[in-house]
């Protein structure tokens, strides 16, 4: 496994190397930005993802760039508290967020109002990566395969397990229902690792969760993925087929970026993001990001605000779908 | 087996020179977090996270579970000296610690507290070494319905930790129940009793309730006692240390605190409020000197403060070999992990046997110096009684404001905050415990989640909570509480209503 594990992360380590190389013909520079700290404010209390992703960023911007950075975790109400926080601070490089799916792409379509405008409202700088959630099955069903799922739940009713209502496993889980045209049993969790030790426990039949962070669980023959809601196959986890492969037409990709107020001056924008990408080159990053399960892409900041726009339209039907619009 | 191989291995680790020193700097910092009211671990772990980025993950962890029980240790200093909990789980040593306090003999219920927690700690300690993949199995074997069982368990028992009726404190109980409603809906995502109030969308902060109802409401009640000449509290050289008589006192508390929190902790969710919930109310019904407790029985500091301290080095347990946080600082925990590419979960114990070993040794050695650090301090905390309530009150305030807007940043929980403390006086004029409220706070959601995560599982039967061994064990005991603690009140009652025929006779 450590072979393995080396071996992905010199090849992405040199992917990124190139990728890194190929942009060097932008204008800015990566470098500092701002002479005052710059707070990266997340969504979510410390120690998850976006949390983990943010305190990487704040490490190496002042180790590699003197650009110094501070975690400012501001959770609640679905990350729209941060998002409404962060629209209203002064565009002038020093307050940054994390972005993700529950304030900008969910939340415009669950919730009746918002404070702010997910597009209007923000300068979206720098995509960082995305991770993409799947079914997972115990070992000993014998499920390896969507069509095979689709007869024992068809057979007799199946749980899953979701790490809450509105989260992207419980999204995903109307989907695959929708999709599949079968009817199974949501069974919430608060966070994923609770619904993890009661499947462990034989209590759950499946549950959704992120692919590549499973991977222990994956090797150690403890669950079964049996199809990722990816685009293609994914880093890490390519033995997971796909559900499009399968013929199913499910995609769910959970993102992170860097987004800051609106009105941030283009040119300061551009040196943001070509930073944030020289950072996600590190070789240390890529590592780190690797064991987060986040598959990390370069994209130019237009591209990144178009990826934001389309993620708004691509979740509407899923969240109109999982019924928990108004909310 | 070769537990003791493994643990001489670990203490080799945790005496190295730079364990040694992140371990003092974590247990100074959660001592010194800990009596700050409102302060709890979980920001002190967040505001030593980045220093963690850059050791080795054995001494991130070492110093991190540093900061974890520290604050155990010094939540109960502000408890006693001046009834505001420095964390919510030292609420409960509020009940007997404070009475003390007022007695002049606050000296006494600072070094049990510091005893207590020791020994807590340590039996934590034990129990995580000894039975760590035992207890991950016992985790593992509680369903939804296990849960629920042993939450109405500790509901029951809880309802009798109030000092007031009967009546009254089931009263509080409901009243937590009903405020913990408040919020998402975890089963629909529906909204309830939010008043269309976005922070309230999650809920209130535990955090906020335990500092408003005992900490404002204190301040609050204290200003008029102030007004009317009551001033400073006296000190009692005389009764500075715990008699003989004292310590024996202690002994079966702390053992009984131990047991009852370590099997808490171990359980993901559960965690140190209710730990030391429960086990005062286990003291309250076995203890020879039951009818002293919530008038400043020894016993009553003892036995929460040992429950607390041994559920906070038994919640390691499944946060590493489950890779379940049962709270947000053990969240952190796991995050810190995360980032040295360490996957908290079952595999940790082998593949990373020397960091969890080091980390159990850690604790021997961190509860000794928490010990060596809060003894000698005892004369200074007493001390802090005499500075005049003009400085101290505004100090107070200020740092449960810091404290309350650290929670989520935001201002409103300052203002909610306050909604509390006035709520908590009026709760003290008309002599009704802030404790059981708090308790069925607690509880409430995880038992209402567990409620319907389990009648969802079992298609609405409710019959799953007796067929199932564990959780019919559970309710059996629970009804057995129930039938005793209704026919004794039934048996004093008969036998006053028989005295007072007697006597009109």
């Amino acid at each position: 496994m450590k072979h393995f594990g080396s071996f992905r992360t010199s090849l992405a380590a040199l992917t990124a190397g190139t990728l890194a190389v190929s942009m060097s013909t932008a204008v800015a520079e990566p470098g500092s930005w701002t002479g005052e700290p710059v707070r990266i404010v997340v969504t979510f209390p410390p120690g998850g993802t976006s949390d983990l992703v943010a305190r990487l960023l704040a490490k190496y911007l002042d180790s590699e760039f003197g650009q110094k950075a501070v975690v400012d975790n501001r959770p609640g109400a679905a990350g729209t508290v941060a998002a409404d926080y962060v629209a209203q601070q002064d565009p002038d490089g020093t307050t940054l967020m994390i972005a993700n799916n529950a304030p900008f792409t969910i939340a415009p379509t669950q919730f009746e109002s918002l404070p702010y405008d997910p597009m209007a409202g923000f300068t979206h700088i720098a995509f960082i990566g995305s991770s993409s959630p799947g079914l997972f099955v115990k070992p000993d069903s014998g499920i390896t395969t969507v069509a095979e799922f689709i007869a024992a739940a068809k057979e007799t009713p199946v749980t899953y397990g979701s790490s809450g209502v509105g989260s992207i496993s419980h999204i995903l889980g109307e989907a695959v229902d929708g999709e599949l045209g079968i009817e199974t049993i949501h069974v919430p969790y608060q966070g994923s690792a609770p619904a993890i030790q009661d499947f462990r426990a034989g209590v759950l039949d499946t549950f959704y969760d992120m692919v590549a962070q499973n991977s222990d669980m994956i090797e150690d023959r403890e669950a079964v993925a049996i199809a990722i809601a990816a685009p293609e196959r994914f880093p890490g986890v390519p033995e997971v087929p796909t559900f499009a492969e399968q013929g199913y037409d499910i995609v769910i990709e959970n993102w992170v970026g860097l987004t800051g107020p609106a009105g941030i001056d283009p040119a300061m924008a551009e040196t943001i993001r070509e930073t944030t990408e020289a950072v996600l080159a590190l070789p240390e990053v890529v590592a780190s990001m690797a064991d987060l399960g986040i598959n990390t892409k370069p994209m130019s900041g237009e591209d990144y605000t178009t990826f934001v726009e389309t993620q708004i339209g691509v979740w509407e039907p899923l969240i109109i779908a999982a019924g928990i619009q108004g909310k | 087996m070769d537990i003791l191989t493994a643990f001489g291995s670990g203490l080799a680790t945790a005496f190295h020179p730079s364990n040694l020193l992140y371990c003092f700097v974590g247990v100074f910092l959660g001592t010194f977090i800990g009596v700050l009211p409102g302060i709890g671990s979980m920001a002190a772990i967040a505001m030593i996270l980045p220093l963690s980025f850059y050791l080795e993950p054995g001494t991130a962890i070492i110093m991190i579970a540093g900061v974890y029980y520290g604050a155990e240790y010094g939540g109960s200093i502000a408890s006693i000296l001046m009834n505001i909990p420095g964390t919510p789980s030292s609420s409960i040593t509020c009940i007997d610690g404070y009475p003390m306090a007022r007695s002049g003999r606050a000296g006494v219920a600072l070094f049990v507290s510091s005893i207590a927690s020791f020994g807590g700690g340590i039996i934590g300690m034990v129990v995580m070494a000894l039975l760590s993949p035992g207890l991950a199995n016992l985790a593992l074997s509680f369903g939804p319905a296990e849960y629920f069982s042993v939450i109405l368990l500790g509901l029951i028992a809880a309802s009798a930790v109030s000092n007031g009726g009967a009546l009254k404190g089931i009263a509080m109980v409901f009243a937590g129940l009903m405020l913990a409603t408040v919020g998402v809906d975890l089963t629909t995502g529906d909204l309830r009793f939010t008043m269309g109030v976005p922070e309230l969308r999650d809920g209130v902060n535990l955090v906020i309730v335990a500092m408003g109802l005992f900490g404002v409401g204190e301040l609050i009640a204290s200003i008029r006692a102030n007004s009317s000449g009551q001033g400073r509290q006296t000190i009692d050289y005389s009764q500075f240390y715990p008699t003989r008589a004292e310590w024996r006192a202690s002994l079966g508390p702390i053992l009984r605190g131990g047991g009852i929190g370590s099997f808490f902790g171990a359980l993901p969710g559960t965690g140190q409020t209710v730990a030391s919930a429960v086990a005062y109310a286990v003291e309250k019904k076995v203890s020879p000197n039951r009818a002293n407790f919530g008038k400043g029985a020894v016993e009553g500091v003892a036995v929460p403060e040992s429950a607390n301290n041994s559920a906070t080095q038994t919640a390691f347990i499944p946060t590493l070999t489950l890779g379940v946080p049962g709270s947000a600082s053990m969240a952190m925990v796991i995050g810190a992990l995360m980032i040295h590419g360490i996957t908290p979960g079952p595999r940790l114990l082998v593949e990373h046997g020397d960091l969890f070993w080091g980390l159990v040794a850690s604790f021997l050695i961190g509860n000794v110096m928490l010990l060596i650090l809060n003894i000698p301090l005892i004369g200074l905390w007493v001390r802090l009684l005499q500075i005049p309530y003009r400085y101290m009150y505004p100090t107070i305030i200020v740092l449960i404001c810091i404290g309350v807007y650290s929670l989520n940043n935001n201002v409103f929980d300052i203002w909610l905050t306050l909604f509390f403390g006035i709520a908590g006086y009026l709760m003290r004029l008309f002599r009704f415990e802030p404790a059981p409220l708090l308790i069925g706070f607690v509880l409430g959601p995880m038992m209402e989640e567990q409620l319907r995560r389990a009648l969802l599982l079992s298609r609405g039967d409710p019959m799953v909570f007796i067929e199932r061994p564990i959780s019919g064990t559970l309710i059996a005991v629970t009804a057995g509480i129930l039938v005793y603690g209704l026919w004794t009140t039934f048996r004093a009652r008969r036998r006053s209503r028989s005295a007072s025929i007697s006597m009109s006779e």
